[in-house]
């Protein structure tokens, strides 16, 4: 078998047991993706030279038997909004196109501590605004399931860079589904955590109260491998939470809710085939399900497209040509502003802009931004109330499996659509994994949501270890796998 | 007609915190530019604000001095503009739950004690700072130079409720509002560094009118002459504009220095809308109880804590006032020597008077480490007791500011002490009357005012230390006057 098919744990003990070296892994990774990157374009930059030092460095680690850990000499990618000291890191933006930061996000900087191998920056949806990685400035990414395909976003990069083994896992963000998503469509489990235990210093914002790094891998081993990395307080970012995980039983005595909304209009049979198979499974292992109904998701998209355009609208201001970046003269300050966001900025990104400006503007605040708020905390109670009664909540991740590549780039909101049913989770803050369960008709894999309450993260990632067992997803896509 | 003209401030202090507001960058005040930054304080891509505690704590104290509610649930904003030196392109600021609301400020206006309302007290970060070239206004600049050192200062804004009646009324809450900050130790307080930093809403309306007129801001003054003459120029341009008939647009103005007079800016519509939203960097910020009583029990004497304090011990307002503003050392020392002396009035006379214009003769700040309440309580008592002269005191003064040396000492060594013995100044009396006999007949034919030559006679004769006062009283009494 070859060692990029392998988990985190099973690569770590043939390293221990110095079966296998991290620079054999790394090199079978490079010649990955050096057939790879070609075809489906999952990377915007890739290291390559500086990782052969870094794996000898591992190597040696593991042979004087000072390794740093399970992560000791795992390549990993890194999504394109998350800095990494005197890395270019161009949220696959015009604007950024030339910008190298100066510092480490605080999760490169724990990765770093266990001597983490980095195989480059992954291309995404602009500023992460999309569900496709068709809104990258530097050309789409494709989905190694079916090159017609789109892998999602928009941590389409990273997830399309795991799936075809050109990475063990990869590090995405999350603002309304694009970790989970992403990792649907490329037959991955793709993990958002709770808000505030992941560290967002050095994500570059899109939608501050909503967005979360997290881990995009081939099992739920390799994602809490990584959670457990990257998460923790962090004072540099005053929405980090200093408090401890809670338990919740994910054994039998766990009670399972299937959201109601979730498996109704606007979902495809294929989709809802993929509950049903694994609620049948949990059943038959004695769990308990039961329908649950949240009226209010249904209008989630309508708050989440209200909120995170007025968070971005300011987040977004920032990029004006004075400082780095792209800089378009003009004859004054002003002039030369315009102009630089102008042309820095593509048409989803202006969108999003426009949008959100009129939603905070003086007369609208309270019909639109404001609105949205008071719905925001309802439906968080709606949440707080079902998880009295159940511990885990079941909804597919996407409507669908993935969708052609130009399929939905005319049309916005059908675009929006494909983040249906993992929107809610970011608004309510709630950790939310999305488990790889079985393939569609064309042969694309879908896969299925869980969420429950906050700070139970590694509770979710357990009672999903036995849903992926159950499910015993295996397939990979033709050429990239074993 | 007679118009009563309306004035509200906005006052924006500079805080003294180590660090800056968001960002753990030292506040610097140096001239080199962009040496005290990080990644927060620039704005660049994925830097997160983290709320300076010290900052808030300062904010809290100013709030609670100033008799504010403390919102216990307080929430930063974002002020949403576009302007090179604003790094985010938007301002940390806060909306509508400010740290204080509803208090009030005393102030001496007119001799007498009056007060402001404050309608709110908040945090703010600052800007950086623009340099234009050209005309100095960015709209016709060809170039800008950018420093960023003094972006993320912590800034408290203070804002009047429309109460003011006149500049100088404005003059006088400035004064009190500069003298709290430096008493309660927030700010440097001083005005031509920009510490303080006011706009002034201004209205005018006719006197039996319940309704305000329109407003017009004057924007960014930092020096009470041209607050007072901005405010002045401003209510005589719209009384002008008001009897003539012309309507007075809502609109901000600036005051130029230099022509002495206010010039439109932009005017209402063109105003910024400035969508201002919570700021989800920052979730909502909760003073705790503990946090606010620990603030309250170390609340240091107030302006007019002390004010009334002094004028406990007899002094005037005006003398209460002027000696509340001095450095702390000086007003202990005024009561510990009050304490011993209980003369508050030659205690306020020879601290602020004597002490304070000898020290600036010696050039020093602080008197010596020997010098003390004891000594100055000493040389006021024995001018009181008559054993030495108000001179003498003045001398015994002088010569303790510059050598550890008791007053006893200085006193006898330079013959200073009185002589006060009434025997002994009968017979030196009793000499003079003798052998003045010329004089002394003029004295009885009506010339009285020989009866000074004759003192001075008695105190030559005793070598200076007689007093004047007593010898003057026993020639009158030998000569039956």
């Amino acid at each position: 078998m070859e060692l990029k098919n392998l988990s985190i744990r099973q690569l770590n003990n043939l390293f221990i047991e110095k079966k296998a070296k991290p620079s054999e892994l790394y090199s079978d990774i490079f010649d990955t993706s050096a057939n790879s990157e070609s075809l489906l374009h999952a990377h915007l930059t890739l290291f390559e030279e500086k990782n052969i030092e870094n794996a000898k460095n591992s190597d040696n680690r593991f042979e004087n038997g000072k390794s740093t850990g399970l992560l000791d000499g795992i390549p990993i990618a890194i999504k394109d909004n998350i800095n990494i000291k005197g890395e270019l890191t161009t949220c696959s933006s015009k604007m950024l196109s030339n910008y190298r930061s100066p510092y480490n996000a605080t999760v490169i900087e724990k990765l770093n501590k266990e001597n983490v191998l980095y195989t480059g920056k992954t291309n995404l949806d602009e500023f992460a605004m999309g569900s496709s990685t068709e809104n990258s400035a530097f050309g789409l990414t494709k989905n190694p399931w079916n090159t017609d395909y789109v892998p999602g976003g928009s941590s389409g990069g990273s997830a399309a860079s795991v799936s075809a083994r050109s990475a063990i896992g990869a590090l995405g963000s999350d603002t309304g589904g694009s970790i989970r998503q992403p990792a649907a469509f490329c037959g991955l489990v793709g993990f958002k955590p709770t808000y505030g235990t992941v560290s967002r210093y050095g994500l570059i914002a899109f939608a501050s109260s909503l967005d979360q790094i997290g881990p995009i891998t081939k099992n739920v081993d390799d994602a809490r491998i990584i959670y457990n990395s990257i998460s923790g307080h962090d004072s540099l970012d005053a929405t980090s939470i200093d408090s401890k995980q809670i338990k919740i039983p994910f054994d039998k005595s766990a009670k399972i809710g299937v959201i109601k909304e979730l498996m109704e209009d606007g979902i495809s049979d294929e989709s809802r085939n993929e509950v049903n198979k694994v609620l049948q499974g949990l059943k038959e292992q004695g769990y308990q399900i039961k329908e649950v109904s949240l009226p209010l998701i249904k209008l989630s998209i309508s708050i989440y497209y209200l909120i995170a355009p007025a968070e971005c609208s300011a987040n977004l201001a920032r990029f004006d040509g004075v400082r780095y970046g792209l800089r378009v003269e003009g004859k004054t300050s002003y002039e030369m502003m315009q102009n630089t966001r102008a042309e820095g900025f593509g048409d989803e990104v202006k969108r999003r802009i426009l949008l959100g400006t009129y939603a905070l503007s003086a007369g609208y605040y309270d019909e639109y931004y404001g609105k949205a708020l008071r719905a925001r905390k309802k439906m968080i109670d709606e949440f707080s109330n079902i998880f009295n009664d159940v511990d885990f909540l079941i909804s597919p991740t996407t409507p669908t499996a993935a969708f052609k590549a130009g399929e939905k780039t005319s049309n916005p909101l059908e675009m929006y659509m494909s983040d249906l049913c993992t929107i809610p989770a970011n608004l309510a803050g709630l950790p939310s994994i999305s488990i790889p369960t079985g393939l569609s008709n064309e042969n694309l894999p879908l896969g299925v949501q869980v969420m429950s309450k906050p700070l139970t993260d590694l509770s979710l990632l357990s009672f999903s270890e036995i849903i992926e067992k159950e499910v015993d997803f295996n397939a990979t896509p033709e050429g990239f796998g074993k | 007609m007679n118009l009563k003209p309306t004035i509200g401030i906005e006052t924006h202090i500079e805080l003294n915190t180590n660090t800056k507001m968001f960002c753990r960058c030292k506040v610097v005040v140096t001239e080199e530019p962009n040496i005290s930054l990080c990644p927060t304080c620039i704005g660049l891509p994925g830097a997160l604000p983290v709320p300076n505690g010290k900052a808030i704590e300062y904010i809290t104290l100013l709030s609670l001095a100033t008799g504010c509610k403390i919102t216990r649930k307080g929430m930063f904003h974002r002020k949403n503009y576009f302007y090179p030196d604003l790094p985010k392109n938007y301002q940390i600021s806060q909306f509508d739950l400010p740290v204080g609301e509803s208090g009030e400020l005393e102030i001496i206006l007119d001799g007498k004690i009056d007060s402001v309302e404050i309608e709110r007290v908040h945090m703010e970060e600052d800007t950086g700072k623009s340099t234009h070239s050209g005309t100095g206004r960015i709209d016709s600049a060809t170039s800008t130079a950018l420093d960023f050192n003094r972006s993320g200062v912590p800034l408290v804004e203070i804002v009047t409720k429309p109460v003011i009646k006149s500049a100088k009324e404005a003059v006088a809450y400035i004064e009190e509002l500069r003298q709290l900050s430096i008493d309660l130790n927030i700010s440097e307080g001083k005005l031509e560094k920009g510490n303080l930093r006011f706009d002034a809403n201004i209205s005018v309306a006719p006197q039996d009118s319940n309704e305000l007129g329109t407003k017009v801001e004057i924007k960014n003054m930092n020096s009470l002459r041209s607050l007072e003459r901005a405010i002045d120029y401003e209510i005589s341009r719209q009384t002008k504009a008001f009897l003539d008939g012309e309507e007075i647009i809502q609109e901000t103005r600036h005051w130029d220095e230099a022509k002495e007079l206010t010039s439109s800016m932009r005017s209402k519509e063109g105003s910024a809308d400035y969508r201002y939203f919570s700021d989800p960097d920052l979730p909502n910020m909760i003073l705790s109880e503990k946090f606010i009583e620990d603030i309250e029990k170390n609340l240091p004497k107030l302006p007019n804590e002390k004010r009334s304090e002094l004028m406990d011990t007899g002094l005037a307002l005006e003398q209460a006032n002027i000696l509340g503003k001095s450095d702390s050392w000086i007003i202990e020392l005024y009561s510990e020597v009050f304490d011993k002396t209980k003369e508050h009035s030659s205690t306020y006379n020879w601290i602020t008077g004597e002490l304070q214009g000898q020290m600036r003769k010696l050039d020093i700040n602080f008197p010596p480490e020997w010098f003390s309440a004891e000594l100055l309580s000493e040389i006021i008592g024995l001018i009181k007791e008559n054993k030495i002269s108000f001179t003498s005191g003045k001398t015994i003064l002088s010569e303790i500011l510059q050598k550890n040396i008791t007053v006893d000492e200085i006193a006898t060594e330079n013959d200073l002490y009185q002589e006060n013995n009434e025997e002994k100044i009968v017979e030196l009396v009793k000499k003079v009357i003798n052998d003045s006999e010329d004089i002394v007949q003029r004295i009885k034919d009506g010339e009285d005012k020989l009866v000074g030559f004759l003192v001075g006679q008695v105190i030559k004769n005793s070598g200076g230390s007689v007093n004047p006062g007593i010898a003057k009283e026993l020639l009158s009494k030998e000569l039956d006057l």
